[in-house]
């Protein structure tokens, strides 16, 4: 036993057991341990307190504010997530795991039809059913509910037409599930057939009966439901360019593919209140809409996450079998179930939007990036859900990494009679981040320079804005990219390997965090909230609701407090399942949890630090400022001995008091612009990727294997370097699903055809590559220690790394997603067809000689990465804003020094006519007052 | 709906008894199955595909799955045939590539043999084809039509995608079955019997008893060729074999899977050869296999594209064989 200071209260020591385990002595304060087994404090480790603050521990991105709260306790460290213990041994209750007494099964009665109208629907049948103890339809609920406040346009069940085959009509709740599936077959409902729409490109056109209405501002009579543009920079750059780029995408729609479907449990308690049990990623929006379905006021209502078995965005929206299964509880007196089978996951759906999508991309003679031109059309399915931001997303989220001369989005999302699309991790991002960095490698190809190095040369530095307005803080771009290039020995394979054998780069540019909390004013009220308390027996508790959905945000937010307060990781308590308890909080999604309730659980644990730090102080005589906080115990700085264990300090600090309380709260800085659609892509901080991939092609089937993946993400401090390699190996998976095989087919007729797993091609372990995760570390300023985001930037850049692979192994520029071997196939057929019919083994493989260009890019990029070191560092304070590569000044507003420079929101009526695809949307009058929510 | 339907389990300890069972049930006019392995039949019941009143499972009766060169049981376990050291090897490789290796665990020869025919308006949960309004394999008494190729609902295009199959013609397998009306024997490529509803020539209470190889087996040297989207689980999209006895052009034969409603040994193509077989027939053959057949939209890869694979793989399955005699 190694000596040190003893942790409890009470004087006498302990006895060591015959096997050699210390066990306490007696204590004049009885009931409380230490708060861990070992009864010594552990030595204060320097390897993990920073330099800034006279640790071992490298910053070479320069101090972070939250150093001097470091105690070297859990930040940093590897470790497994706290709730992995549940999951390993199969004790986590996920949404089927609920079991409540007398409970009874719900079934819904789902549309056959694309797109009708009900007419009638009579359930006298169903009621007669022996067995049947309550039945509901869309009357019972006419409230409209949706997860953004501007589009609410979805109901418990269809109240007038269902939008697509799969729609909910009607809900049934019964004695067990064979009963519930006999009585579905017993609704007789009289239908009106209308036409349906499949094609989001005639989702821009007129429709008698378009899927809904759009209230107050219809696009016409079209199905759009969301139309934007934006126009920024100096347009007359892009004449006569060097290079140019200019692809025409498709990419198919995929789904989450979590491993757990949605179930739910809806009681009414004997008080009358709602408990509902449900997998959500974001139990609020469920509690709000349920509030608003059900016209029962909030507090009423307990929203209780369980377990959620992945979620990706597929289940942050409020759900309408959440409120069938309330609606049937309420009627028949008991706890409904309702467990979804895999075909209705499907339905439900909010997977990643169906895109067409054209890039058009151009650099001038110095191989600057001077123009973006984006056209994006996303197929919506049946209901708005995330789209109105995933309209934004799909443009606005490419303004970054890269200085661009001008940047020009236009897109439309249209509703179409399928299953609704949604958020999925990457949201909005994934598909036009592919087609620009594919682009981007073209282009590099056209200027004869090595594609790194074109990126290289072109990014923006740290502390720097867009041309779009957003707030660059941390940046670690560069390091990605150069950490990549030396991992996978980049360098002596591109270009260079034989046909069949490819590899690729691919970066990625990711929010961390939402600024606009979408229900509220932020500037009112904060983004996050987090409750703490501690009492006698010295375990901390936190309330927050931050919904852990497998990411690991609980285990995220213990470690904060557990590294301010100095305590181990097992003494901190993180409750988060309830509404009743949590404090209101927006839950999981775009990548807000870490930075936003970490942040707010350091603010409320420096509350509690404080007082347990007044309370030292009184025992000792020692200010706070010369005292430590090491491993359950405070003490003098210059001398250990002279200190109080971590529970005499609480207890001094409870006198008067009862248990210490403490509430922390994080809202973001004021920022971005005002042009409309400006808070559309803002975050307090972004991530930042690069990712190598290497392939093998097989030219004659088209099959791809890949075989190897370099993936650097820059996640400003990896709170938990396991569980960052964990999302970065994940999103690999997720994204090589995406670019590989996975894609929801809508045939011939428009039913979805592959609503199960086995003809939904997610990859499976086999197909996985050797991914070596590469963490980097810009150390966000306002971050949690510096942290951001790790859970879906890590996504983006695996796609476009594939594609270019791919076409460095066969030559070939596919634009179609996922590269199914028959879409490789095709591609390569008219590739041999074009080269006189050719075998395809004797295709040629690209080949590079690089032009003078190179050096100079060489040179730019070596500059630059002095530039961004000392501004990284704080060395450099000066304003940087996007245009500064092209020779303008930044203290000046571009508007008063280039002529021609725009910031637009709508199309001048002269660029009407050259408008893309979804452009289109834009030649369509607004026609008000046609019905509607919106 | 993951609820598996209401049937009855029967579990027959030996030959004898199972006829009688089967006999029995046709005499009252019940509805039955039979189950080996159930890694086929089970998910399509669960989808409330052609349920059945009586499941009669062939698990208990002993001695069906012996595996040797010659001659191996209808309820011998793919893995075990995969683990093999006895069985041809074209055999073992052919087992190894089905499905994942828990399902080979529980899967049979014999349940691979007659593995129901597969299309993707067929293979669905039953909402799923009431919203299609059903179609000609299971019509639920409406008779429905083909939705792959629609105006016709005489002929069934659900495409066989067992990958046991052609590896046992080009090896010359001979399939034994049994029922109430005693045994017979018939050749691995007449087994099989147009359409998808039909599948094979096996009569109601009939069953696959064991598959048995002429005694030169051994001497033949094989190969199978297998197109899918993930290696890991999926079910053929195409599938070659090719098998010869090194030396003797006579002796080739090639066969093909997972392209037609069933797989079909290409006899007529090899024939064209007049007995020689070397690197310089490789090319034609493979067209000529790849003619010869007509996939149609019912699988995950498009037919004109599958159809274009057979050539790919029959050109891979030949040098294969060509090479490994060399």
């Amino acid at each position: 036993m190694s000596g040190g200071y003893r942790q409890q209260p009470g004087a006498s020591g302990g006895t060591t057991r015959k096997d050699g385990k210390r066990v306490a002595g007696k204590q004049k304060f009885p009931p409380p341990g230490s708060g861990g087994s070992h009864p010594n404090m552990a030595p204060r480790d320097l390897d993990w307190i920073p330099e800034s603050v006279g640790g071992n521990e490298p910053q070479p991105a320069g101090s972070h504010i939250h150093d001097r709260y470091r105690t070297g306790t859990s930040v940093g460290k590897p470790r497994a997530l706290v709730d992995s213990h549940a999951k390993v041994t199969g004790q986590a209750w996920y949404g089927d795991d609920v079991r409540l007494p007398n409970e009874i099964i719900g079934k819904i009665l789902r549309s056959p039809h694309h797109y009708a109208k009900i007419k009638s629907i009579d359930t006298s049948k169903v009621e007669a059913l022996p067995g049947v103890l309550a039945v509901a339809t869309g009357q019972d609920a006419p409230n409209t509910f949706g997860v953004l406040p501007v589009t609410k346009d979805e109901h418990a069940m269809a109240v007038d037409k269902v939008r697509h085959v799969g729609d909910l009509v009607a809900c049934v709740a019964a004695i067990d599930e064979a009963t519930a599936m006999e009585a579905l077959n017993l609704f007789e409902v009289e239908w009106e057939v209308l036409e349906p729409v499949f094609d989001p490109r005639k989702g821009l056109e007129d429709q008698d009966e378009p899927i809904h209405w759009r209230g107050k501002y219809h696009v016409g009579k079209t199905n759009v439901q969301k139309r934007v543009f934006q126009e920024f920079g100096d347009r007359s750059l892009v004449e006569e360019p060097s290079a140019s780029s200019h692809g025409k995408w498709r990419m198919e729609g995929v789904h989450h593919g979590f491993t757990e479907p949605h179930a739910v449990v809806a009681h009414w308690d004997p008080n009358g209140r709602l408990q509902l049990y449900t997998p959500q990623q974001v139990p609020h929006y469920a509690h709000r809409a349920l509030s608003t379905v059900l016209e029962v006021p909030m507090h009423q209502i307990n929203v209780i996450r369980t377990f959620v078995g992945g979620g990706f965005g597929g289940k942050s929206d409020p759900f309408p079998h959440e409120m069938c299964a309330a609606i049937l509880s309420r009627k028949a007196g008991r706890p409904v179930r309702i467990n979804f089978s895999r075909e209705e996951v499907y339905w439900i759906n909010r997977g990643r939007h169906p895109s067409h999508i054209e890039v058009k991309m151009t650099a001038d003679e110095e191989a600057r990036i001077s123009g973006f031109d984006i056209d994006a059309l996303i197929d919506g399915g049946g209901f708005a859900s995330f789209g109105h931001v995933t309209s934004y997303y799909n443009g606005v989220l490419a303004t970054a990494p890269y200085e661009l001369g001008s940047f020009h989005y236009t897109g439309a999302r249209v509703w179409t009679n399928k299953p609704a699309s949604g958020a999925m991790r990457g949201h909005g991002a994934v598909n036009t981040r592919c087609a620009v960095e594919v682009g981007l490698d073209e282009m590099a190809e056209q200027l004869e320079v090595d594609p790194i190095d074109l990126r290289l040369a072109n990014l923006l530095p740290p502390h720097s804005r867009t041309i779009s307005g957003f707030r660059i803080t941390s940046n670690g771009m560069r390091e990605a990219l150069e950490r990549v290039r030396k991992g996978s020995n980049w360098d002596e394979k591109f270009r260079q390997m034989p046909l069949g054998k490819g590899i690729g780069i691919g970066c990625g540019f990711f929010i961390s965090g939402s600024g606009l909390p979408i229900h509220w004013d932020p500037n009112r009220f904060p983004h996050a909230t987090v409750h703490m308390q501690i009492d006698m027996d010295g375990g901390v508790t936190v309330h927050t609701g931050a919904a852990d959905i497998g990411q690991g945000s609980t285990t995220a937010v213990a470690q904060v407090v557990s590294e301010v307060l100095a305590l181990p990781i097992e003494m901190i308590h993180v409750r988060s399942h309830e509404s009743d308890t949590s404090p209101v909080d927006l839950g999981s999604y775009s990548s807000r949890v870490t930075f936003m309730n970490a942040n707010a659980a350091i603010r409320a644990a420096l509350d509690i630090r404080e007082k347990l730090l007044n309370a030292a102080w009184e025992m000792i005589g020692y200010h706070p400022d010369v005292l430590v906080l090491n491993d359950r115990r405070i003490y003098y700085k210059h001398d250990p001995a002279v200190g109080v264990s971590y529970l005499q300090a609480l207890h001094k600090a409870q006198e008067d008091k009862g248990s210490l309380i403490a509430s922390g709260a994080y809202r973001s800085p004021p920022m971005g612009g005002v042009h409309k659609g400006a808070a559309a892509g803002l975050a307090p901080a972004y991530s930042f990727s690069a990712y190598v991939a290497e392939v093998d092609v097989d030219v004659e089937t088209g099959l791809i294997s890949c075989t190897d993946v370099w993936a650097a993400h820059d996640c400003g401090k990896a709170l938990n370097p396991l569980a960052v390699e964990g999302q970065i190996i994940g999103s690999c998976h997720m994204g090589l699903g995406q670019v590989l095989s996975e894609k929801m087919v809508y045939g011939r007729t428009g039913h979805l055809q592959n609503p199960n797993l086995l003809e939904y091609k997610i990859p499976s372990v086999h197909e996985m590559p050797n991914v070596t995760p590469i963490i980097v570390e810009s150390s966000d300023p306002e971050g949690p220690f510096g942290a951001k985001e790790a859970g879906e930037g890590p996504l983006l850049p695996i796609l476009p790394a594939v594609v270019n692979a791919v076409y460095d192994a066969i030559g070939v520029r596919i634009r179609e997603l996922p590269l199914t071997p028959d879409v490789v196939w095709k591609a390569v057929s008219a590739k041999t067809r074009s080269l006189d019919g050719i075998d395809p083994t004797d295709l040629p493989a690209p080949r590079l000689t690089h032009s003078p260009l190179q050096a100079t890019l060489v040179e730019r990029g070596t500059e630059h990465k002095a530039r961004d070191k000392k501004r990284q560092r704080s060395e450099d304070t000066s304003a940087y804003v996007n245009g500064v590569l092209f020779g303008f000044d930044p203290e000046i507003p571009m508007e008063d020094q280039v002529e021609g420079w725009r910031t637009a929101v709508e199309p001048d009526p002269e660029q009407l006519a050259e408008l893309g695809l979804a452009g289109k949307a834009w030649l369509k009058q607004e026609q008000r007052h046609m019905g509607g929510e919106q | 709906m993951m609820l598996m339907p209401p049937f009855e389990l029967h579990h027959p300890k030996s030959i004898e008894e199972a006829c009688e069972m089967a006999s029995s049930f046709m005499e009252l006019g019940e509805s039955f199955d039979w189950v080996a392995g159930g890694t086929d039949l089970l998910p399509n019941y669960k989808w409330h595909i052609n349920v059945k009143k009586h499941v009669i499972s062939l698990a208990k009766i002993s001695g069906t799955d012996t595996i040797s060169m010659t001659e191996i049981g209808a309820m011998a376990r793919l893995s075990a045939i995969t683990e093999s050291k006895d069985v041809h090897p074209l055999l073992a490789e052919g087992a190894a590539k089905i499905a994942s290796s828990l399902i080979r665990n529980n899967a049979t020869l014999g349940g691979n043999l007659c593995v129901d025919t597969r299309c993707f308006w067929f293979n669905q949960s039953e909402d799923w084809r009431r919203s299609i309004d059903w179609c000609h394999k299971e019509d639920c008494g409406t008779g429905s039509d083909c939705r792959v190729i629609p105006n016709q609902n005489t002929l069934c295009v659900a495409t066989y995608q067992g990958d046991l199959a052609p590896s046992l013609m080009v090896l010359e397998g001979t399939i034994h079955l049994i029922g109430p009306n005693g045994s017979r024997e018939i050749p691995a490529e007449e087994f099989f019997q147009l359409d998808g509803i039909t599948r094979n020539v096996l009569q109601e209470g009939e069953f696959i008893l064991k598959v048995t190889f002429p005694e030169n087996v051994s001497s033949r040297v094989g190969s199978y060729h297998k197109l899918r989207v993930r290696e890991s689980w999926d079910f053929p999209e195409a599938g070659v074999s090719a098998a010869w006895i090194p030396g003797d052009g006579t002796t080739l034969r090639v066969a093909s899977t997972a392209l037609e409603s069933i797989p079909r040994l290409h006899s007529e193509q090899v024939a064209k050869l007049a007995g020689k077989f070397s690197s310089t027939h490789i090319k034609d053959l493979s067209e000529a296999v790849m003619k010869s057949i007509k996939p149609v939209n019912n699988t995950t890869l498009p037919p004109r594209y599958r159809k274009a694979m057979v050539r790919v793989l029959a050109k891979r399955s030949l040098n294969q064989i060509l090479e490994a005699s060399e």
